[in-house]
């Protein structure tokens, strides 16, 4: 499975929602709500054995199945550049 | 404070007739609120009405009967409350009437044949009454200003029957319980359903502040007060001088409402309110106050190291019990068989608790802080409320958001992120004029409730928008107030009157039979609060500002410092820990959850697997949706069928056909 479908899965088992797409902003739309996004985190860490900075915790990087996939991918790109 | 029932029947029968006809309805009705009222149940049948009571003792102990007939008018009355300035109506009335007993009751009979059913605005106090009036053949119903007493109604075949709890009209046979979709929906998302709705289909509420008229086949219905936040602030106050008069009010407000032939006590939770009634209660009294709280294992939720300094410092006999997860999940049933509605949190558990230890202290009436925080801006919502108009104004703003994460010192927030936070408290900021402005983070957050709708549930209550429901009902020209009144009232709509006086209120100290008296719901001074000026309520983020400078004299510094502390229980582990009660596993299994047909029974075996493996506290999403779930499932266990309609005691109760 691609990340993608993953963490998709991964939000629909933990948040209980059935239909949210892509871009559909969490918190907006109250899919997820902020205390929420600290599952959403400890999950994307664990998961993709990324680890996630304070500085890191904004909207851009986490506020909708699109953003979290490209910020996943961003991070592992970075950690495979460096190894 | 008592239960009261009744209903129409037709004109002209003989009285042996009603008496077959009618007089177990009636004694089943009175018996089911036994609990209101333990100290006598009587029925009364008379041409064209039946009325019914169950009576607590506390005002004139052997002449306060119920129901109270006017011998030459033949108006009757069934009276549950107080009216706290009954001495003043009846020294005024007393020049051209002779009153026969020493009760409050009798001054409303005699108010209400003074001046009619206007005669609710003379009153100071506390209550819901049904009047029948044999002259026009009109019965007529009568709520308090902020609805701490309930009523409720139902249509029937011989017209209309009502009662203090819902279960009295299941009790009479008028209805046979079964959810509403529409009622469920809101409860969910808002937190009580929108008046006159309940959770029980063909079941109605009277609204806070509200009279209605029965006569001819028609209800007529209207709101005689309500609040009015909207009123222009006073121009020139002196914050000294505004301090002195709230101190006067306040001091009055509870002079009051020690009025009583019975001792009262208080409740202490060791905030700013109840230390500062419990001072001024202890004054008055000359240091004979008994004083009680709720304490909890959970630090997190504990307030004993506070009750305890201002029960010390007050000199108050004060005693505490404490209540662990497992009695939280042991007391759930009775607590939502009382409180007849879904709960969003288990914070109603504990005051069932504490009100049985009051009455085995052999007391039977307390003052409480409730309604403080609604007047004088003492809720966080509040503060929420400033900062997201203050934000609003310039959206690209990085600073003015940065303000949230002042507000919620106690939730736990470190890897939320602050900026993620911003977005979620973002919701609506588009749209500052919205009447619900203030509302919609908390409804966005209740509202994902309905993903654990089962399929054929969502599309039953699919028509029902709660937030529409409830903003429609607003009158104009709140819609035309500032943003803080706004939210002000559409807090005391929601959440004082549908919630936390009535599941968390009444219900549970009526559940032990103990009477509730709430000095801050005094109408004068939710009158006076509403015309100061905003700053000298929430000072900047600085909440109830008037009031602490107040408490200054009389509070521990320690409490007023404190930064403000919600009342909130422990939930989600008292069902799903080790230490869970059996009907949990019962009544939250698939089985039963497909039963009840509410929720989707995947959704819920989830959701109990998710809370059940976790070691770390449960998110407050799912803290909420599992108490959410597992009360509706005792609700429908409880008194839908075939759960028994109650028929205890109906043999102790004392009718009459006249």
């Amino acid at each position: 499975m691609n990340p993608r479908a993953r963490i998709r899965r991964f939000i629909v088992e933990t948040f209980f929602v059935d239909d949210f797409s892509d871009d559909e902003s969490f918190l907006r739309s109250s899919i997820i709500d902020s205390l929420g996004m600290v599952e959403l985190v400890a999950y994307l860490e664990k998961e993709f054995g990324i680890k996630i900075t304070d500085a890191e915790l904004i909207p851009d990087n986490l506020d909708s199945l699109a953003r979290a996939c490209a910020f996943v991918e961003r991070k592992r790109r970075i950690r495979t550049s460096a190894a | 404070m008592c239960g009261i029932a009744g209903f129409t029947l037709p004109f002209g029968l003989l009285a042996e007739e009603r008496r077959v006809r009618f007089g177990n309805r009636l004694c089943s009705m009175a018996a089911s609120l036994r609990h209101r009222g333990p100290d006598a149940q009587r029925g009364l049948l008379l041409d064209g009405v039946a009325l019914g009571h169950a009576r607590l003792a506390i005002v004139d102990l052997v002449g306060g009967v119920q129901p109270m007939r006017d011998p030459v008018s033949g108006v009757t009355i069934v009276f549950n409350g107080e009216i706290f300035n009954y001495l003043e109506l009846r020294e005024r009335l007393a020049s051209h009437r002779v009153f026969r007993t020493r009760s409050d009751t009798e001054v409303i009979l005699a108010c209400y044949l003074e001046r009619g059913i206007d005669c609710v605005l003379d009153f100071i106090g506390q209550f819901a009454f049904a009047i029948h009036d044999p002259r026009t053949r009109a019965l007529w119903l009568a709520r308090d200003r902020v609805g701490i007493l309930p009523l409720h109604y139902t249509r029937t075949n011989e017209g209309l029957a009502f009662a203090s709890e819902a279960k009295a009209l299941f009790a009479g046979g008028w209805r046979t319980p079964a959810l509403d979709s529409r009622g469920v929906k809101q409860t969910l998302q808002l937190w009580s359903p929108v008046v006159p709705r309940t959770v029980f289909e063909g079941i109605s509420q009277l609204g806070p502040g509200s009279v209605a008229r029965w006569s001819d086949g028609h209800l007529e219905t209207w709101r005689y007060w309500d609040p009015d936040f909207g009123v222009e602030p006073r121009a020139e106050v002196d914050p000294a001088r505004a301090e002195e008069e709230l101190g006067a009010l306040l001091v009055d407000a509870v002079r009051l409402r020690l009025r009583a032939d019975v001792p009262v006590a208080a409740y202490l939770s060791g905030g700013l309110d109840s230390s500062l009634l419990c001072s001024i209660a202890q004054s008055q009294l000359g240091g004979t106050l008994n004083t009680f709280s709720v304490g909890f294992a959970d630090p997190g939720f504990d307030e004993r190291a506070f009750q305890d300094e201002v029960s010390r410092r007050l000199a108050t006999r004060h005693r505490s019990v404490l209540v662990s997860l497992r009695d939280i999940g042991e007391l759930l049933p009775a607590v939502v068989r009382q409180a007849e509605q879904i709960l969003l949190r288990s914070a109603p558990a504990p005051l069932f608790r504490l009100s049985r230890l009051v009455r085995a202290c052999d007391t039977k009436v307390v003052l409480t802080g409730e309604g403080s925080d609604e007047i004088f801006l003492g809720y966080d919502l509040y503060r929420e409320t400033r900062v997201r108009q203050f934000w609003a104004r310039q959206p690209g703003s990085r600073f003015r958001p940065a303000l949230l994460s002042r507000l919620y010192p106690y939730l736990p927030m470190s890897r939320q992120g602050r900026e993620l936070l911003q977005q979620f408290f973002g919701i609506g900021l588009d749209d500052p004029k919205n009447p619900g402005f203030s509302h919609l983070p908390r409804w966005a957050a209740s509202g994902r409730i309905v993903r654990f709708f089962s399929r054929g549930f969502a599309e039953e209550a699919a028509e029902e928008d709660p937030v529409a429901s409830v903003l429609a009902s607003l009158p104009a020209r709140v819609r035309r107030w500032k943003p803080l009144a706004r939210a002000q009232y559409l807090e005391m709509q929601t959440l004082l009157a549908g919630y936390l006086l009535g599941a968390q209120g009444d219900r549970m100290l009526m559940a032990n039979s103990v009477e509730g008296r709430f000095p801050f719901l005094d109408h004068r001074l939710i009158e006076f609060a509403a015309a100061l000026p905003e700053r000298l309520k929430l000072r900047g983020l600085s909440e109830k500002w008037i009031l602490k400078r107040l408490a200054r004299r009389c509070v521990p510094a320690t409490v007023l410092q404190r930064e403000k502390y919600p009342y909130r229980a422990p939930a989600a582990g008292a069902l799903t820990g080790l230490d869970a009660p059996g009907w949990a596993r019962e009544l939250l299994s698939r089985e039963a959850t497909r039963k009840v047909g509410v929720f989707d029974e995947e959704k819920v075996s989830r959701l109990v697997a998710k809370l059940s493996a976790r070691p770390a506290p449960a998110s407050e999403a799912d803290s909420q949706a599992l108490i959410a779930v597992a009360t509706t499932q005792l609700l429908a266990d409880q008194l839908l069928p075939p759960a028994p309609v109650p028929q205890r005691d109906v043999d102790a109760v004392e009718l009459e056909a006249a």
